[in-house]
């Protein structure tokens, strides 16, 4: 049996109580305690706003001792271990924010949550050249630091990817643990519950509502030291992370787009605002006195022309690359797919490919 | 009096002799047919009537019995109208003496007396000759049909006249000359070329490995990027159709009425169902159990365009085939059993939008859509699919160079090299497609070093583990077209390329 002191207990039952908004349970908490100098205050504020009558049932519900064992029972038999506002184990960046969860219900590794973290979040809409960028440096990342993400698809898939096989990765879900959304990706979180860690603020059975994911974001940024932005259209979520970075006093990072990418323009409006240009593993880690050696990798003579000729000119066809480096597109084929899986070169689609 | 004529039924592509009796009673006039007709043959009576009259004969004011023997076969089309006839004939005792014993005939009547074409000659001409019968009357439009069976004697007539003039010996006939495949085989041609598609050298690349290896191909691409005028290439760098193939191809295609004025197919079938057809016309069926779609693609291509459109019964029902090679059909009627060794082509977009990877337009999808769209291909149709290939959707004068148009002749040798090394290497006419996992041990020793590749792929590109298979199936094609006894590292690496789909999103 998972051991919580007191104070944990309550505040995890208070969390599980229905009805109470986030300021309700804060308050709720403080009334509750008569070690506190405002308790009597915040119970007058609670019976003003849920009526005498709802405080009350709650109260007795909260003291109920079958109640509490039936709560703390069923997050034990789920698996879920809690890390409220009161543990050891809550990470001091998370608690220095504003409204910070009060309980983090997690599933894996929950050690995770004392490391050095770091968020990378990106929009769904990504170009496959950015995923695999993304699933690259977030890779990299992970060496280092934790790496902190949603559990959408594009980006976030592509950083969990990145970072799956090291462990160091943490997806904070909008919903309860019992609701994945998308249920797509319920395959890939079952990988990071195995190696890495799922937490969401939510009780389990917590449905997905939509105002969630902007809240989820927070937590996001809250958790971590910096933020990377991989790709972000006008309006999208990763901004809003970027945005809660920002006014916690977290580092935001950006990767740079072309003109006229549609998911790109976000995060090209983030670096016109002073957010840090980003465009390898070294512009982040460097920035937190970290160190990262690259490999040197080997290559023939094909690929050394082939690789030269895509850094020259971008994203380009298989037949000019094949004209380029003097030799026949079947030949190409097979020098671009050793150097894709040496994860120098990212297919595009229509025979395209793009340097990394 | 009594008399008997020989003509066959169909039950798919066999052939089973009918004994065609007339019988003449006194009585009042009446005509009785029995023996299991459908309505195309209940209605012979019409026709037979005019015919008779209108070829300047008789027809008996008596009581006429005709009976289709053997009783329980269910006799269907329309080309017993001649046999009856001359049944009636002889019963009525206007042939003279002369037998009409030793004769198989074949043919629809006109009201004129004119002997009209009818459906499935060739697989009655040879499924008789089986059962030792040599000599036929069949209808002068089907005559090619039987122009290319040996130790035959096939009279190709136009009139009812005539049929009586040869049974009786008024006139003389000779029977249809015998031709050579060979030289049916130098005359066709398929109307296009390799070195007519401009550029789409990937491409072009993955059908030459598709056809040497017998494996099956998708192509995705942007529309409007030239998916169909690839595919309808394919046929054009296979190997020649062998005599075999192309009697087993006209057998099929005279069943189902589609044969042409040849009279026997010389070129590879090329069919493009539409993505509306349903599963009975893909795979044979209807009231009369007629060849499906796969079964006319036989030895041949069966292209589906816009894959994801077609009904899921539909694609599902090819699954079976394409393991077996043949399709069994059964109706209520019974079950009949048509060959099925075609190559499928199919295509589609890469994205519902169909911008996904086009140089020109940014793609709206979002990834759960594009998911969406591509599972509706269920994962062990696609299983069946060795190469899966991206179509250029770059316009050919933006490119910096081309490799100089191949035409189809010269990448068909390259192709017939590499099959003859498969037929040596399994002993038979198989392909590295058909391979099982026993196979695959035996053929495809992959070197340390080609493990090592195959693994690093399998790590970077998130493939699925069912890709595993098929890559080296690939790369043992890439071998076999390259000459090479052992898989190489450039052909592992070349075979991961063709596998847009198995990576996951």
């Amino acid at each position: 049996m998972m051991e919580y002191t007191q104070r944990e207990s309550d505040i995890i039952v208070a969390d599980s109580l229905e009805g109470l908004t986030y300021k309700h349970k804060r308050a709720f908490l403080c009334a509750l305690d008569e070690k506190q100098s405002e308790h009597i205050k915040c119970e007058q504020i609670l019976i003003k706003s849920l009526g005498g009558g709802v405080y009350n049932k709650l109260r007795t519900l909260f003291r109920d001792g079958d109640y509490r064992r039936g709560v703390l029972g069923a997050l034990e038999e789920r698996g879920i271990v809690c890390v409220t506002l009161k543990s050891t184990l809550y990470p001091e960046r998370l608690a220095q924010i504003p409204a910070p969860p009060l309980v983090l219900y997690c599933n894996g590794n929950a050690r995770l949550l004392s490391g050095d973290c770091f968020a990378v979040v990106g929009s769904r809409r990504t170009s496959a050249a950015t995923l695999a960028a993304c699933k690259k440096i977030s890779g990299e990342l992970a060496t280092k630091l934790t790496v902190v993400t949603g559990i959408a698809d594009g980006a976030d898939s592509a950083a969990i990817r990145g970072a799956l096989d090291s462990g160091n990765i943490i997806c904070v879900l909008p919903g309860g643990i019992d609701h994945i959304y998308p249920s797509s990706n319920s395959q890939l979180l079952k990988e990071v519950e195995k190696r890495g860690l799922i937490i969401s603020e939510w009780p389990p059975h917590t449905p997905v509502a939509r105002y969630m994911f902007t809240v989820r974001n927070r937590i996001i940024a809250g958790l971590s030291r910096g933020v990377l932005v991989v790709s972000a259209p006008k309006k999208s979520g990763a901004l809003i992370t970027a945005g809660y970075a920002a006014d916690y006093g977290r580092e935001v990072f950006a990767f740079p787009h072309s003109l006229g990418v549609a998911s790109g323009e976000g995060s090209n409006e983030l670096i016109k605002n002073g957010a840090a240009l980003c465009q390898n593993v070294l512009d982040i880690l460097g920035s937190f006195g970290l160190e990262y050696k690259t490999e040197v990798q080997k290559f023939t003579p094909q690929e050394e022309a082939v690789l030269s000729f895509l850094r020259a000119n971008g994203k380009s066809h298989i037949q000019a690359i094949a004209a380029a480096a003097g030799i026949k597109s079947f030949q190409a084929v097979t020098v671009l797919s050793s150097l894709e899986i040496k994860g120098l070169v990212v297919r595009c689609g229509g025979n395209l490919y793009e340097p990394l | 009096m009594l008399a008997k004529v020989t003509s066959f039924a169909l039950i798919g592509l066999d052939g089973v002799p009918v004994e065609v009796e007339a019988d003449i009673n006194r009585g009042m006039t009446a005509y009785e047919l029995v023996g299991l007709p459908d309505a195309a043959v209940k209605e012979s009576r019409e026709r037979i009537n005019s015919a008779i009259r209108n070829s300047r004969l008789h027809f008996p004011v008596n009581r006429v019995t005709v009976n289709l023997a053997p009783a329980d076969i269910k006799k269907e089309g329309s080309h017993y109208d001649l046999p009856i006839a001359m049944a009636i004939l002889k019963a009525s005792e206007q042939l003279g003496d002369a037998s009409t014993d030793g004769y198989v005939m074949l043919g629809e009547m006109a009201l004129d007396g004119l002997i009209r074409p009818v459906s499935g000659v060739l697989p009655v001409l040879i499924s008789a000759k089986k059962r030792g019968f040599t000599r036929f009357i069949i209808p002068f439009a089907n005559a090619n049909e039987a122009a290319y069976i040996e130790g035959i004697e096939a009279y190709a007539l136009k009139s009812l006249t005539e049929a009586v003039s040869l049974v009786t010996g008024a006139a003389q006939f000779s029977p249809v000359q015998s031709r050579s495949f060979a030289s049916a085989l130098k005359s066709a041609s398929y109307g296009t070329d390799l070195s007519l598609v401009k550029g789409q050298a990937v491409a072009k690349r993955a059908l030459e490995i598709a056809v040497a290896g017998g494996h099956n191909l998708l192509l995705s691409g942007p529309p409007g990027a030239g998916k169909t005028m690839l595919a309808r290439c394919i046929p054009t760098i296979m190997p020649d159709l062998t005599f075999e193939e192309a009697l087993e191809i006209t057998q099929i295609l005279s069943v189902a009425g589609e044969l042409s004025e040849e009279g026997i197919v010389s070129l590879r079938p090329f069919r493009t169902p539409h993505h509306t057809a349903t599963t009975a016309s893909l795979c044979g069926g209807n009231v009369r159990i007629r060849p499906g779609e796969i079964s006319k693609a036989h030895k041949g291509v069966l292209f589906l365009d816009e894959l994801p459109e077609y009904t899921r019964s539909a694609l599902e029902s090819l699954r079976q085939p394409l393991e077996d090679k043949v399709i069994t059909v059964t109706r209520a009627g019974g079950a009949v059993t048509f060959p099925a060794d075609f190559m499928m082509c199919a295509s589609m977009n890469p994205c519902p939008c169909g911008n996904y990877g086009s140089a020109y337009r940014e793609c709206t999808c979002t990834p759960a859509q594009i998911r969406r769209y591509r599972a509706k291909i269920s994962g062990p149709l696609l299983d069946r699919i060795d190469l899966q290939v991206e179509v250029d959707s770059v316009k050919y004068d933006e490119l910096a160079a081309d490799e100089g148009g191949e035409t189809s002749a010269e990448v068909k040798k390259r192709v017939e090299r590499a099959r003859a090394i498969q037929r040596e290497r399994f002993g038979g006419p198989y392909t590295n497609a058909n391979m099982g996992e026993k196979q695959i041990k035996k053929y495809c020793r992959l070197s340390a070093e080609c493990e090592d590749i195959l693994r690093g792929a399998f790590e970077r590109l998130s493939l699925s583990a069912r890709a595993r298979s098929r890559i080296i199936k690939v790369a043992r094609t890439i071998a076999d077209l390259d000459f090479s006894a052992e898989i190489r590292p450039e052909h592992i690496l070349e075979a991961t390329s063709y596998r847009n789909f198995d990576i996951k999103q």
